[in-house]
C-alpha cells in the first residue's frame, strides 16, 4: 500500500518528463495517468482504510489518504481525463499535455499530504504549470493573465511560508497537527495563503478573470480541480483542529453568498461560471465533514458547463437570447445546470442534501440564500433558446468528455442515495422554482453591471493586507 | 533587533508590490520579499540568533570532541527553504521571460496600462 502510493505520487511527474521524450505518445500518456489515479481512488474507496505515512521521522512530513482525499483524486482523473479527450483532436503541442500531467499530480499530490512544506511545494508547482497552461495561447492578454495570477499566488505563498515557520518553531514539526498549538500569527498567515490560493471570499477576487480569460479546456481543469487544491487542506484543518472549524464555517458562507451575488448580476458566461466556482467552493467549506462528496459533484459538473461554454457561439447571454443554440448541446447544458442547481436524480441533489444537514443552524439561511441564487443564475442557462440546426461546432470528443462528466454526476448518486425523502426532494424544487420566479420577474429585466475595481491587480494585493487584519481578529476573538 | 529588520524586509517589499508601477520592479519587490521570508527561515534555524554554527560535528585528530548540546542551529528549516528558494527563482525566471514578450508591445511596462490593455 505504502509503496503503491508512493509510486502513484512519483507517476505523474515521471511519464510528464516522457511525453516530452515520445511526443507521438502524448495523448495516450497522459490518458494513461489520469486512469491511474482513478484506480487509485477507487482503490481507497474500496479500502475503506486511512493510511498514514510518515516519510521522514519526527518532522511531520506524512501523507494521509482516506476517504476524503479519495473524493477529490477521483475528481481530478475525471475531470483531467475528459479534458484529454476533449483536447485530442486539436492541434496541442506535447507541451501543453506534459503540463496538464504535472498539474495532475502537484493537484494529488495536495489531496494526500499532511504537512506544510509538501503542501507548500505542491501548491507553488501547480502555481507554475498552471502558469504555463494559462499563457500557453501565448498572446499578450493570455500572458498578462498568467502574469497576474502567478505574481498573486507567490504572494500569498510566501506569506504561507511565514505561517509555516511559525507552526515550525513552536512545534518543531511540520504536521497539520502542529497548527492548535501554533501562535495566532501563525494560524493567520497560513489561512491567508490557503484563502487567496483557493479562492475563498474576497481574497478570491483573482479568480474570476484567470478563468475566464483562459482557453476553455484550461478553464476546465483550473475550475474543476485546481482551485480546491487550496480548499482541500483548510477541510482538513477544520477537522483535525476544532479551534479553526468555525472560521473556515464562516469564510464557507461568506464566500458563498459573495459569489452568487456577483454571478446573479453577470452578463457573461464563462464569468458567471467563474463566480459559481467561488460560490461552490464556499458550499465545499461550509460543512466541511462533508466536502470531499460536494467537491467531486462540482469539479464534475463546473468542468463540464466550461467545456460546454466554450462551444456556444458567443460569450453574451443577451446575445445568446438572439441566436439559438443547437438543442443537442442545450440538453447536456441543462442537465448540468440542473444538478448544480440541486435537482434530484442528479448527484448535485445528494451533495445538497448532504451539505445541508451537516451545517450549523447559523449557517442555514446564509446557505439557502446561496443555493436561491444558484438557482436564479443557472435558469439563465435553461431559459436560452435552442432548436435542432441551431449553431455550435462540436467535435465528436465533446461528447465523450461529456459522457464520462454527466455520466459520473448520475453514477455518483450512488453514494448517497438515502437522499431520496420526500421531504428532501420538495425542498430543492420549491427553491429552483422560487428562483425562476424571481429570474423572470426580476433578474432578467435587471441590467446592472457591478464594478470591477476589485479585480484590479493593485487592489488585489490590497486586499490581501486587509484579508491579514481580519483573519487576526477572527483567530484571536 | 534581527527579527524586527527582517520584518522590515518582508514588508518593504510587500508595499513595493503595491506601489511600484513598473512591472519589473514590481518583480524585483517580490524577491525583496521572499528574501525576508528566507532570512526569517535562517533565524528559526538558529534559534533566535543564539546558535549559528552548522551542525556539523567537530573531529579532532580522530576523536569526536565534545558538542555543547543546542549549540548548533536547526538543520531542518535551512533543508526546507532550500527549497523554497529554488521554486522562488524558477518562478522569477518565469515571471521575467513573460515581462519580455509584454514588454514589446507596451515598452514602459506600466502595469496599469497593461492591465488596461489587456482586461476586457
Amino acid at each position: 500500500m505504502s509503496t503503491l502510493t508512493i509510486a502513484w505520487i512519483a507517476l505523474p511527474l515521471f511519464v510528464g518528463f516522457s511525453i516530452y521524450l515520445f511526443p507521438r505518445l502524448d495523448r495516450y500518456l497522459a490518458l494513461g495517468v489520469a486512469l491511474a489515479s482513478a484506480g487509485y481512488a477507487s482503490y481507497l474507496f474500496v479500502a475503506q482504510s486511512t493510511l498514514t505515512l510518515p516519510l521522514l521521522d519526527s518532522f511531520g512530513v506524512t501523507l494521509i489518504a482516506d476517504e476524503m482525499s479519495a473524493f477529490f483524486i477521483v475528481t481530478n482523473a475525471l475531470v483531467t481525463s475528459a479534458v484529454i479527450i476533449y483536447c485530442w483532436h486539436t492541434n496541442k503541442t506535447a507541451f501543453f499535455f506534459t503540463q496538464m500531467i504535472i498539474l495532475h499530480g502537484c493537484v494529488n499530490a495536495a489531496f494526500v499530504c499532511a504537512d506544510f512544506i509538501s503542501l507548500y511545494v505542491a501548491l507553488e508547482v501547480i502555481s507554475i504549470a498552471a502558469f504555463l497552461l494559462i499563457a500557453y495561447p501565448r498572446t499578450n492578454r493570455s500572458i498578462w493573465v498568467g502574469l497576474r495570477y502567478l505574481l498573486i499566488s507567490n504572494v500569498a505563498m510566501l506569506f504561507y511560508l511565514m505561517g509555516a515557520g511559525l507552526v515550525y518553531q513552536a512545534n518543531y514539526s511540520f504536521a497539520y497537527e502542529g497548527l492548535s498549538n501554533a501562535p495566532i500569527e501563525a494560524i493567520a498567515l497560513i489561512f491567508l495563503g490557503l484563502l487567496s490560493k483557493g479562492g475563498i471570499f474576497v481574497s478570491g477576487l483573482w479568480l474570476p478573470l484567470t478563468h475566464s480569460e483562459s482557453e476553455t479546456p484550461v478553464s476546465a481543469l483550473l475550475s474543476g480541480v485546481v482551485v480546491k487544491a487550496g480548499v482541500f487542506p483548510l477541510m482538513r484543518f477544520a477537522l483535525m483542529v476544532p479551534e479553526v472549524d468555525p472560521i473556515v464555517r464562516i469564510f464557507g458562507v461568506g464566500t458563498a453568498v459573495l459569489g452568487v451575488g456577483y454571478a446573479v448580476f453577470e452578463k457573461d458566461t464563462k464569468r458567471m461560471l467563474a463566480f459559481h466556482t467561488i460560490s461552490q467552493l464556499g458550499f465545499v467549506l461550509a460543512a466541511p465533514e462533508v466536502g470531499g462528496f460536494y467537491g467531486l459533484t462540482h469539479g464534475l459538473v463546473k468542468s463540464a458547463l466550461f467545456l460546454i461554454a466554450g462551444t456556444l457561439p458567443s460569450r453574451n447571454l443577451k446575445e445568446l437570447h438572439h441566436k439559438p443554440i443547437n438543442t443537442s448541446i442545450w440538453i447536456a447544458l441543462v442537465i448540468a445546470s440542473f444538478s448544480i442547481s440541486g435537482f434530484p436524480l442528479l448527484s448535485g441533489f445528494g451533495a445538497k442534501v448532504l451539505t445541508m444537514k451537516n451545517l450549523l443552524p447559523w449557517q442555514v439561511i446564509g446557505m439557502n440564500i446561496a443555493a436561491l441564487g444558484t438557482a436564479i443564475s443557472f435558469a439563465k442557462f435553461i431559459f436560452l433558446p435552442h432548436n435542432p440546426q441551431g449553431e455550435g461546432n462540436v467535435k465528436p470528443s465533446f461528447w465523450l468528455a461529456m459522457i464520462i462528466l454527466i455520466g459520473g454526476l448520475i453514477l455518483a448518486n450512488a453514494v448517497y442515495y438515502e437522499a431520496y425523502t420526500v421531504k428532501n426532494i420538495v425542498k430543492p424544487l420549491v427553491t429552483i422554482a422560487l428562483g425562476w420566479l424571481a429570474y423572470f420577474l426580476i433578474f432578467k429585466r435587471l441590467a446592472i453591471k457591478l464594478p470591477r475595481m476589485l479585480e484590479q491587480f493593485d487592489h488585489l494585493i490590497g486586499l490581501m493586507s486587509l484579508m491579514l487584519l481580519l483573519l487576526f481578529g477572527m483567530v484571536f476573538a | 533587533m534581527l527579527e524586527a529588520c527582517i520584518f522590515a524586509t518582508i514588508l518593504c517589499g510587500f508595499f513595493g508590490i503595491i506601489l511600484k508601477k513598473n512591472l519589473v520592479m514590481k518583480i524585483i519587490s517580490m524577491d525583496v520579499m521572499s528574501t525576508g521570508v528566507i532570512a526569517y527561515y535562517v533565524l528559526i534555524a538558529s534559534r533566535k540568533g543564539e546558535a549559528l554554527f552548522t551542525p556539523i560535528i567537530p573531529v579532532e585528530n580522530g576523536i569526536i570532541s565534545h558538542v555543547e548540546n543546542g549549540a548548533y542551529s536547526d538543520p531542518v528549516p535551512q533543508a526546507v527553504i532550500l527549497t523554497a528558494i529554488v521554486i522562488g527563482f524558477s518562478i522569477q525566471a518565469l515571471m521575467l521571460v513573460g515581462v519580455m514578450k509584454l514588454a514589446r508591445d507596451h515598452p514602459t511596462l506600466e502595469s496599469s496600462e497593461i492591465e488596461k490593455h489587456n482586461t476586457p
